[in-house]
């Protein structure tokens, strides 16, 4: 759905993945919330979230098409995804 | 008369110390990066190349203001230079490679609206944009120039159109929309109609409210915010569809914060709402449109919201249009120079702001510079004018392929 | 509401010179052109502000000025992006803030002999925005690539992130055109040419103009090199247990002898550390991952494709592990914007707080690395336990030679400095962490600096030292093209070129 609710702006709890180090979406790191007691955190709708990490994705993709045509990946050079021959 | 001048200063002196106390941190965490890549795609820097307009200094200046170096009357005509497009906040890296890690992100177009409104509390106002607050809360709409504004005319672009008053969705018509650029909402509510919405207006709207919040006017801007909810709870309305990317900012930043979690509104964007219709066939574009076109995308819809497929997936669903794009991170850099009051304040500015948006279309040789944003179409149409480019609101032109006659 | 600095009679000429909105020089004008990136003494902000700030467009309005500069004794000094790294465009003695960004014209394109000619306040992105359709590129990629302006690339004699394939700024600048100390305009090329790429005629006077911080001079136009726009990029991220061995495979990858590697860049353990804080490519590598070699290379399609997979084998057979396309390629697109982040810094308790990014550029050979890195990093500790607003973000040692991607490095050490914590007490601190840093760079036969300019507090004083008698002749110099000292100053210790003059007062 595309329309905007603030219910739905509210982010879900955070699990926990390593020492200093939450989520709360999917693929979205986090630091944790207690070591941001000196710089204090700003509420971040989920919109704004969302908004940021589609930002990068394109920014970074518009930084490669900036310096070059064509990006090389692995099977652009017939090795395996681990970068090992196919052989 | 001395007591006050005293207790005015003083009063000044306080607001400056908890402005700068409170704007510290996001002003640090500008300043001690200093990296500005923010400077390339914001818009008034494009055309002013001076550096006192740069995001970054307005940051520095706070930081300069808690070290007692600068004072908000040294700063608050600089402040002017800001169209609140978002571009620099969402470029910064602190934002585009960290705001989402840290929950902490850099905030150009709140730091920028703060001092703004810390110049307005402490006596030093821009006297366009006072005046053009005075004239919207005198007429409850915004002063859309060149036409008689007022409550009695604010639903007149909608004459014949046999629209009802309240229900459960509500049209948001901008000012400029139902003052000016009539044309647009009326594409609009017939496209709407078209597609089977079923929607009313307010009984009584007022200006949203928003570009008094951009100049620093913060009681009258909620004034109107609290005018325009209780309309709305009044007849019941669960959503608002809004026709321009100010009121959606508006009404998805600016409101909750007044209203909090009462606040349960549903907020729909036209552009949105319209490429649904056309993905489920409620929508079909059957008029060919054969012109060669750019689109621009809004500041407020790109930038500040990240709203920038469904246009393009409408402009791509309209036969006979040969769709020259420019991608939507190098628009990051591109503005009408209509946002954030410059346009009242700094008119000069801003066409010369839309005359590089005009300029960057004409590279591609277009006829034809679709936006999205009622705002920005009265500068650009004016650049255009000059270049033989014609610029409309998108919603016209699927009004258009659509087949639907927009009267006047 | 503004305080003037300046007399009114040399106001009155600015403005002659400019019209009224060339010369600024209201607080804001002056605060908001003090600072350069690298971590400041904001403490003191107010002592280092220029006195005014001028805007010219044309090299006649940028002559004019140094001339009047001279007649009056008043400093100039030159800014363009003010991105630089060693304070080069902050007055040390107010004076005119001589801010080029209104001299953004690019003059000529020339696809035939390969040139670009450009005024000074150009970015490069921007400039290769406007070269993308003509198939070309004006290749100059530093860190601040997005933000950073080619006068002050020529300023600093900068470093590019893809140097190793398409050389540094200096190797890019066919010739320039420069307003000299004393306000005479020359042009300084290969011998008299404009577009010429080597000649050797009379002396060698171009490099001088690269580098010298703004005490030379101002540059007002430059003509560079167009290289053609590559097909296709790759980038490389191998992992490894240890550091010694990432830094056996840095050296074999460097010296794999290929036309078409731009660079190759060596993490240490630090830095594996550092960026598993933040950085979603790293947060959840496994915990035998200490130290990373990324590699990148451009051209034809047909000269990357068999070379990359050479690379391929020698990173894997050099003990490297492919980290994986979406980690190579994210982390090499994101190469300008991974760096000054503030919220980067972090307590030894853990604590986000907000610190400026100290870049150290020292250039040292391959064969001292490990034990640089082992020293700065004790010098680190040392200061962070101490005095508590410090932190370690590790080390990157990136091939420094143009064309040459092998033998020496750019080795830089990121500290983190809290700002906001800034008094006098805390800022000698740093200082004297500064120092200490470079007295290991130059044990190790090293450079204090490889591309930022060493004209800095922490740096300079060891300049003389480093240079030896080259430090005379720099004084020489100075001293025979800017008589009346108006050129930036104070930079460089350059003062001693003068004080002969004082002892005979």
């Amino acid at each position: 759905m595309f329309g905007f609710r603030l219910s739905a702006q509210r982010p879900p709890e955070p699990r926990r993945i390593k020492d200093d180090v939450v989520m709360r979406f999917d693929h979205v790191y986090e630091v944790s919330p207690d070591k941001m007691t000196v710089f204090r955190q700003q509420d971040l709708p989920a919109w704004d979230t969302e908004r940021i990490v589609g930002s990068r994705w394109d920014h970074l993709d518009w930084m490669h098409r900036h310096f070059a045509d064509k990006v090389l990946g692995m099977s652009d050079l017939g090795l395996r995804e681990d970068g090992t021959p196919a052989e | 008369m001395t007591l006050d001048a005293d207790n005015d200063a003083e009063n000044t002196a306080e607001l400056s110390r908890e402005f700068a106390e409170q704007w510290r941190d996001p002003a640090y965490g500008c300043f001690s990066s200093g990296h500005k890549f923010c400077r390339n795609v914001c818009p008034v820097m494009g055309v002013t190349q001076n550096e006192n307009h740069s995001p970054t200094a307005f940051h520095a200046n706070v930081v300069a203001m808690g070290q007692g170096d600068l004072t908000v009357e040294d700063v608050a005509a600089d402040y002017v230079h800001c169209t609140q497009c978002g571009a620099c906040e969402l470029r910064c890296p602190n934002t585009l490679m960290a705001g989402d890690f840290y929950r902490a992100r850099t905030r150009t177009v709140d730091v920028v609206k703060a001092m703004r409104a810390l110049a307005v509390q402490s006596g030093v106002e821009q006297p366009r944009w006072k005046r053009w607050v005075e004239a919207t809360v005198d007429r409850r709409n915004e002063p859309v120039l060149d036409v008689p504004v007022s409550q009695d005319n604010v639903g007149r672009w909608a004459d014949g159109l046999g629209l009802p008053v309240g229900g459960e969705t509500l049209l948001f018509v901008d000012c400029e929309a139902a003052f000016y650029r009539t044309a647009l909402p009326r594409a609009v509510a017939l496209v709407l109609q078209a597609g089977g919405v079923e929607f009313g207006l307010m009984r009584e709207q007022w200006c949203c409210g928003g570009p008094a919040l951009e100049m620093g006017y913060v009681e009258q801007s909620r004034e109107f915010a609290e005018h325009n909810v209780a309309d709305w709870r009044a007849v019941g309305a669960r959503r608002i569809i809004t026709l321009d990317p100010h009121d959606y900012i508006s009404f998805t930043e600016d409101y909750p914060r007044y209203f909090g979690d009462e606040y349960e509104f549903e907020i729909v964007h036209i552009t949105e709402l319209v490429a649904e219709l056309v993905r489920e066939g409620k929508l079909t574009f059957t008029v060919p449109v054969e012109r060669v076109a750019t689109y621009h995308d809004p500041c407020r819809l790109n930038k500040r919201k990240g709203i920038h497929q469904s246009p393009r997936e409408i402009l791509r669903a309209i036969p006979g249009l040969d769709f020259r794009d420019v991608d939507h991170v190098t628009q990051w850099a591109y503005c009408s120079g209509a946002g954030g009051g410059l346009a009242i304040e700094k008119p000069e500015l801003t066409a010369a702001i839309s005359a590089q948006r005009l300029d960057r279309a004409a590279q591609l040789e277009v006829d034809l510079l679709v936006s999205a944003c009622v705002w920005s179409e009265r500068p650009l149409a004016a650049a255009g004018e000059e270049r033989n480019i014609e610029v409309r609101d998108l919603m016209e032109l699927v009004a258009e392929s659509a087949g639907i006659e927009v009267t006047t | 509401m503004t305080t003037t600095a300046i007399s009114d009679a040399l106001y009155d000429e600015l403005v002659g010179i400019l019209g009224p909105d060339g010369v600024l020089v209201d607080k804001p004008a002056r605060w908001n052109r003090t600072r350069t990136p690298a971590p400041f003494p904001v403490h003191r902000w107010r002592e280092l502000v220029p006195d005014v700030v001028v805007l010219p467009r044309t090299t006649d309005q940028v002559a004019e000025i140094v001339r009047l500069a001279n007649r009056t004794r008043t400093p100039v000094v030159p800014r363009a992006a003010g991105t630089g790294l060693t304070d080069g465009a902050t007055p040390m003695r107010g004076g005119i803030l001589l801010d080029v960004k209104r001299m953004n014209q690019i003059r000529e394109i020339d696809l035939v002999d390969r040139t670009v000619t450009v005024q000074p306040g150009i970015n490069m992105l921007k400039l290769n925005e406007v070269l993308q359709p003509h198939g070309v590129m004006f290749p100059d990629d530093p860190a601040s690539y997005p933000c950073s302006m080619v006068g002050g690339r020529i300023g600093t004699s900068g470093w590019s992130l893809i140097g190793a394939r398409y050389g540094h700024t200096r190797d890019l600048v066919c010739s320039m055109e420069v307003v000299l100390p004393t306000g005479d305009v020359i042009r300084v090329g290969e011998g008299g040419g404009r577009k010429l790429r080597k000649a050797s005629t009379g002396y060698t006077l171009k490099p001088l103009f690269i580098g010298h911080e703004g005490t030379l001079g101002v540059v007002t136009e430059a003509t560079l090199e167009l290289v053609p726009r590559p097909q296709v990029e790759f980038a490389a991220f191998f992992g490894y247990h240890d550091y010694q061995t990432a830094w056996t495979s840095t050296g074999a990858l460097a010296k794999s002898g290929f036309a078409t590697l731009a660079g190759v860049v060596l993490f240490d353990e630090w830095k594996l550390a550092y960026l598993r804080r933040d950085d979603e490519a790293y947060i959840e590598q496994p915990d035998w991952l200490k130290s990373v070699v990324a590699v990148a290379m451009y051209g034809n399609e047909a000269e990357v494709v068999p070379a990359a997979r050479e690379i391929m084998r020698i990173g894997r057979e050099s003990g490297g592990t492919y980290l994986g396309d979406e980690v190579s390629q994210g982390d090499w697109a994101a190469r300008h914007d991974r760096y000054a982040i503030p919220l980067h810094g972090r307590l030894r308790s853990g604590e986000v707080v907000p610190m400026s990014w100290h870049c150290e550029d020292a250039a040292l050979n391959y064969s001292v690395l490990p034990q640089v890195r082992e020293e700065w990093h004790a010098i680190a500790d040392r200061y962070i336990r101490e005095y508590g607003i410090f932190d370690d973000w590790g080390m990157f040692a990136y091939t420094n030679g143009a064309y040459k991607p092998w033998g020496d490095y750019l080795v830089e050490i990121d500290i983190g400095i809290w700002e906001q914590k800034l008094d006098d007490t805390n800022w000698e601190a740093w200082l004297a962490c500064k120092r200490e840093i470079t007295e290991v760079t130059l044990k190790h036969g090293g450079s204090i600096s490889a591309c930022h300019g060493a004209s800095r507090e922490g740096d300079v004083e060891f300049v003389p030292t480093e240079l030896g008698g080259g430090f005379e002749v720099m004084k020489k110099v100075k001293r025979a093209l800017d008589p009346n000292n108006v050129m930036n100053p104070g930079k460089y210790l350059l003062d001693r070129a003068y004080q002969g003059d004082q002892e005979e007062d």
